[in-house]
């Protein structure tokens, strides 16, 4: 076994038994007792741990790539939701659909998510062809800085172009206000909505493991993560893979955005900031530069933001997930999943 | 070497001194006759009017603007006021966003010589944030939204804002009473579940109504969530099955319309109360929702006039009170050519509106405070249809 392994091992193995010490107070001793009320806040986490989990992949697949924290991309998450708004709208919207009802709304929802994540791709392309790929050489703070001004860039653009209103997908008319209970009628209640979600994020981080793991293509991107230069000497065409890595990255944000907008309702141009920063936190807390650690980050994050306005309060949710940012920073630099640098003596 | 270095330093240091001192002294001579400079009033002369027209309140104030504007067109229009007419300088405070950009807008009224006085800003936080800068360069202001109780009392912020802020709704101690009395009256509710959205605005409210149920031996539960918040589906697992009313006092109407969708999604059919922040049939559809309103004469001429905005913009009309209370007293105080923003002031606070040309339904007269002398709230339920209609 590697120390790398090992010492990933050894991190899930602490995030474990804090996870099971957490469950025994907050289910036997806290003020709100009960497996039901404890279950119901995780099922809520996971839903909500799934779109961070997409944001989270995009800012760790970037990262690992070019070593860029690419704070864009809670807009690209943004840029999305409206694009798959326009398509709802075009389609009829949730109360007067153009495609007849019963799978109609499956359809819709299909068509939002093909127009939101090739929208989002071609965005994420775009920014790194230009705001990105003329700083490759230059000192780490000048794409940093480039990634801020594409953010605001994108913020005021929408803005401009869409005006500051909300609007709403109102995702449980367009599928259902239905779901599934487990454990009786006061059990707890999953809403299709949410299976959906969590479905669909699985199905994306299968498929992007799959396509990192057995694709040509992947193989590309872990070598260029690796090292960029050896890479290009081996004939790989860095600009290629760097772009098909924004691309995916970009395109699954733009995923996170249409499950965002079902569930959440709310999109509007500044919508991207926090689902932006959560995702970062996510990526961090998970180990920069892992996917599977972007994964297990953004559950986490969801669980803990859940748990954190159940058990104590809605002020203090954002206060508590920060904190463990923090906390992680100091105990763990490196997050759950991340590998130490090699340094050639 | 040393010792020329430390004279340099202590020069300096006194220069600074003595500058700041300069400076504040011109400043506070600058603020006392800021409102007493007189102008020209010419034949077309110039209100502000702040209000969030863009931000998570745009809704609400985009309504604001078009009912202020609305009074401005019908004055401009009428042959009467041809030598007299109102231009409107527009500021955006972008409620909801940081209260930052209220006080940029009433900096930017307070350096304009040409405007004379102010309606709004929209929210009660922003009210408290621009109230030094407005009040400072003499400005009588009118909200039609700002519903606080501590900001005409003079005591509970330490700030005495009587004889400039002026508002056109009842205040909150007006508000409270009428929503828990329905609540406990009409709609017979045994507990309630109340949510501020930490602005000073939903808990002065949620406070009132708290207080007063509780009074009356209902079950009260109390909790908050941040404007910003999304995801209210681990507060909503938190809110028990059996709970007959959810109040949501809160100032954006999206987040309370994903509230509700949220609620409803979690199987929990519970009935829910928003305040005046929340008066928007353009967002907010929930049907079966009750919400607490400021008194408005939908029968007016004004209101009925083929022109009007339309009633899903209703939270703008006490803006075309407000309006019409800046304008009268502006054009009152240019009778003899010039006017100065003390005087527009104090023609704001002596208005005299009758019945029959308010949109409020009543004689519009201020109390020395700057409170509305008459009238009271009013409570609207949401039709299945997203109409709006008084039930209370």
């Amino acid at each position: 076994m590697s120390e790398t392994t090992r010492a990933q091992l050894k991190g899930l193995a602490g995030l474990a038994v804090i996870l099971a010490c957490w469950t025994v107070y907050a289910v036997y001793f806290s003020p709100t007792q009960g497996w039901t009320f404890y279950l119901q806040l995780t099922v809520n986490g996971i839903i909500l741990g799934s779109v961070y989990a997409l944001i989270a992949l995009g800012y760790t697949m970037v990262y690992g790539i070019l070593k860029l924290l690419n704070f864009a991309h809670g807009d690209v998450f943004m840029v999305g939701a409206f694009i798959a708004f326009g398509v709802l709208t075009l389609l009829g919207g949730a109360y007067n659909p153009a495609i007849p009802a019963g799978a109609g709304g499956a359809l819709i929802v299909l068509c939002m998510f093909a127009a939101a994540m090739l929208g989002s791709g071609v965005l994420g392309v775009t920014i790194e062809r230009f705001a990105y790929r003329p700083l490759r050489n230059a000192p780490r703070i000048a794409p940093l800085i480039s990634a801020l001004g594409v953010a605001f860039f994108l913020e005021n653009s929408m803005l401009l172009l869409f005006g500051s209103g909300f609007r709403t997908y109102n995702g449980f008319d367009l599928i259902s206000y239905n779901g599934i209970h487990l454990g009786g009628a006061n059990g707890v209640f999953i809403q299709y909505l949410g299976l959906m979600v969590i479905v669909s994020s699985v199905a994306l981080m299968v498929a992007l493991i799959a396509l990192v793991r057995w694709t040509q293509l992947g193989r590309a991107m872990r070598a260029v993560s690796f090292d960029r230069e050896a890479s290009a000497m081996m004939g790989i065409d860095i600009d290629r893979v760097i772009a098909a890595t924004f691309f995916i990255g970009s395109a699954l944000a733009g995923a996170a955005g249409v499950m965002f907008g079902l569930l959440y309702s709310q999109v509007y141009h500044l919508m991207g900031f926090f689902a932006g920063l959560k995702g970062f936190t996510a990526a961090v807390v998970g180990g920069i530069g892992s996917i599977p650690g972007a994964m297990l980050g953004g559950l986490l994050v969801g669980l803990v933001e859940s748990w954190a306005q159940g058990y104590l309060n809605g002020n203090v949710a954002d206060l508590v997930v920060f904190g463990i940012l923090i906390a992680v920073m100091l105990i763990r630099p490196r997050g759950l999943f991340g590998t130490p640098e090699l340094q050639k003596v | 070497m040393k010792g020329r270095a430390r004279l340099g330093v202590a020069l300096v240091g006194v220069v600074a001194l003595v500058s700041t001192a300069a400076a504040f002294a011109s400043a506070n001579s600058a603020k006392a006759s800021a409102g007493a400079a007189a102008i020209k009033c010419g034949t077309t002369r110039t209100i502000g009017m702040a209000y969030p027209a863009t931000g998570p309140a745009a809704s609400i104030g985009t309504a604001q603007f078009a009912w202020a504007n609305y009074f401005v067109k019908r004055w401009n229009a009428l042959k009467a006021n041809a030598k007299q007419k109102i231009a409107i300088v527009q500021g955006d405070t972008q409620l909801g966003v940081d209260t930052a950009f209220a006080v940029k807008v009433a900096q930017a009224f307070a350096s304009n010589p040409k405007v004379l006085a102010v309606v709004g800003p929209a929210g009660s936080q922003e009210v408290v944030a621009s109230t030094s800068v407005l009040q400072g360069a003499g400005f009588g202001w009118v909200s039609g939204s700002a519903s606080r109780v501590s900001l005409t009392d003079g005591v509970t912020d330490g700030v005495n804002r009587q004889g400039y802020f002026f508002r056109t709704v009842p205040n909150d101690a007006n508000q409270g009473p009428t929503v828990a009395n329905y609540i406990r009256l009409k709609i017979k509710a045994k507990s309630v579940y109340i949510i501020d959205d930490q602005e000073t605005y939903s808990q002065g409210l949620a406070d009132s109504v708290q207080a007063i149920l509780k009074a009356h031996g209902l079950s009260v539960t109390r909790d908050s969530v941040s404007q910003n918040t999304t995801d209210f589906s681990s507060l909503i697992a938190k809110i028990p099955a059996s709970t007959d009313v959810i109040y949501i006092p809160w100032q954006l109407s999206p987040r309370a319309q994903a509230f509700g969708q949220q609620l409803k999604a979690a199987g929990k059919n519970i009935t829910l109360f928003g305040s005046d922040g929340l008066f928007d049939p353009a967002t907010w559809t929930i049907a079966g929702s009750y919400d607490s309103f400021f008194p408005i004469d939908t029968n007016s001429a004004a209101i009925k006039a083929p022109g009007a905005p339309g009633p899903a913009t209703y939270f703008g009309v006490p803006s075309y009170a407000a309006a019409q209370v800046v304008v009268n007293a502006v054009t009152k105080a240019c009778a003899d050519g010039t006017a100065s923003r003390d005087e527009v002031r104090k023609i704001i606070a002596n208005t005299n509106i009758p019945a029959n040309a308010s949109v409020l339904g009543f004689k519009i007269k201020f109390q020395k405070n700057g409170e509305l002398r008459y009238g009271g709230d009013g409570v609207f339920q949401i039709q299945p249809d997203g109409t709006y209609k008084r039930v209370g």
